[in-house]
């Protein structure tokens, strides 16, 4: 099996906001970063994934087995962490190994306890005496020891140091090094993404904008800077975005329509660039 | 290991650290007990009381968010479900077991005796009234959480004062039917039994089917 997450024109109708035909693959050996503003559906496609949320339309395969009618089977090789701890607060991390064990055939306690010694946790501490990256780590810890080949984490560096998120994805790409493992990682960070990310899933407003390699999402795009003169009505209809000053303009384009902006500054546009004028769904902002 | 067992334990692990306060729970209707000079009262009081603490496992999973952990665990929710049941009639029976020898003690050191059939009325009485609790209560708590889903708790109480107002004052009370079962303890004692069985079958049903529909 090569893909490991596969997911097919998942959709989901909330009161006020649907998620619409997202299809994207996650290949073994390989991190992608499922990206978007803030309400726009990462949360609901990583829960929809996970079968928390009742999707209205589309599928879902973890490592080859459907998410719904192969739940336990999907499940027994998926690690996730969320953006906090999701143990009981009273448990000391012995406890937390205890409790969860039980449900991994192939955990493997030496794996924990190393896991537990790389990230500096004590096992003798309860979990709400562990800070934030450190729960992080807990979590993670548990998926290591039953070995999980798909890891999906929810928004997992934010309100982390930048010390902690440097080690975090460090840690996520130790973990895929051996081509055996994968990792969806949901974030708002774009550093991130220029980091740890081989794939790049960006979807906008409950839509899917892009999905795919993370060069060709950069490559893919362009910004162009001109004077004000320079803006016309043919050109701003070929533009993503545009953001105006008093003394010209800057825009984000798709790199197949460049050469209709040859005579205007040409940049390359970053991860952010793209998120921020993508956004803003192509109207202009002062 | 089943996955229903697993689920047990786990929500063992989740109640570990209040069990001082669950005990409180057990040793307080002894004081009752002593103060009604009756097994009954004592019984009945230990029962009602440990039926409301079945809620811990539902406050300290959405204390913790720990929806999202049963979320991930590979296990049907049919299991958690069934294995929440099966530790709530744990602590139930450890309940009934610990009155059962506590409240006697008491009551003889009083000067109280009490014979074969005030044992076994009471253990059927209490069984019946944690039954009723539970089976009201956990439904309430899968489908609105640990504090709306306590209003379920009042369901029983109701109930039963409809049905005793239905008894005396409609011609169902002078039923020859219900002449023989009340006059029967041994056949009272076994519809009981099957009574709460019955209960509880619905109940995991209906709990099943609400957690299937819950979204996280």
């Amino acid at each position: 099996m090569n893909d490991y997450l596969e997911v097919r024109n998942l959709s989901k109708s909330f009161d006020g906001f649907q998620l619409r035909d997202i299809t994207f693959t996650l290949p073994k050996g390989y991190i992608m970063g499922l990206i978007g503003p803030n309400g726009s559906g990462k949360t609901t496609t990583i829960k929809l994934i996970l079968n928390m949320l009742k999707r209205t339309g589309g599928e879902v395969k973890i490592l080859g087995f459907d998410n719904i009618t192969h739940e336990q089977e999907a499940k027994r090789n998926l690690g996730v962490v969320f953006d906090s701890n999701y143990f009981s607060d009273e448990w000391k991390i012995s406890q937390v190994e205890k409790s969860v064990s039980a449900f991994y055939e192939n955990w493997n306690t030496q794996k924990f306890s190393e896991a537990l010694k790389r990230f500096h946790i004590q096992p003798s501490k309860k979990v709400k005496e562990l800070s934030k990256g450190m729960q992080m780590k807990l979590m993670l810890a548990c998926a290591f020891s039953y070995d999980a080949k798909l890891l999906i984490l929810d928004e997992p560096t934010s309100g982390l140091d930048p010390v902690s998120r440097d080690e975090l994805l460090n840690i996520l790409s130790e973990y895929i090094e051996d081509g055996e493992h994968s990792v969806l990682f949901s974030t708002h960070i774009t550093g991130d993404l220029e980091r740890a990310a081989d794939y790049i899933t960006y979807i906008s407003y409950g839509e899917l904008f892009f999905s795919g390699g993370k060069d060709e999402f950069i490559d893919g795009f362009r910004i162009v800077k001109g004077g004000r003169e320079e803006l016309s009505a043919d050109l701003g209809k070929k533009m993503l975005g545009i953001r105006n000053f008093s003394t010209g303009f800057e825009a984000l384009v798709k790199t197949e329509d460049l050469k209709q902006f040859v005579h205007l500054n040409v940049e390359p546009a970053t991860i952010d660039d793209i998120v921020v004028f993508t956004s803003k769904r192509g109207e202009q902002y002062e | 290991m089943s996955n229903i067992w697993k689920s047990v334990k786990l929500d063992f692990s989740l109640v570990k650290p209040y069990v001082k306060t669950i005990c409180f729970t057990m040793v307080l209707p002894v004081i009752f007990a002593a103060i009604n000079r009756s097994l009954l009262t004592g019984i009945s009081f230990a029962m009602c009381f440990i039926a409301m603490t079945t809620g811990y496992t539902f406050s300290i999973t959405e204390k913790n968010s720990m929806e999202r952990l049963y979320g991930i665990l590979p296990i049907r929710k049919s299991d958690m479900v069934i294995g929440r049941y099966i530790f709530i009639i744990i602590m139930g029976l450890t309940a009934l077991i610990f009155s059962l020898i506590a409240h006697p003690v008491i009551l003889t050191i009083l000067g109280e005796s009490i014979g074969i059939v005030d044992y076994i009325s009471a253990a059927v009485i209490g069984i019946f009234l944690f039954a009723l609790y539970t089976v009201f209560q956990l439904p309430g708590y899968y489908k609105l959480g640990s504090i709306k889903g306590r209003v379920f708790m009042y369901i029983p109480v109701a109930g039963f004062l409809i049905t005793l107002l239905l008894i005396t004052k409609s011609p169902v009370g002078e039923s020859k039917l219900l002449f023989t079962i009340f006059n029967s303890p041994v056949l009272l004692m076994l519809l009981t039994i099957i009574f709460v069985i019955v209960m509880y079958i619905v109940s995991i049903l209906v709990s099943i089917k609400i957690l299937k529909n819950k979204e996280a």
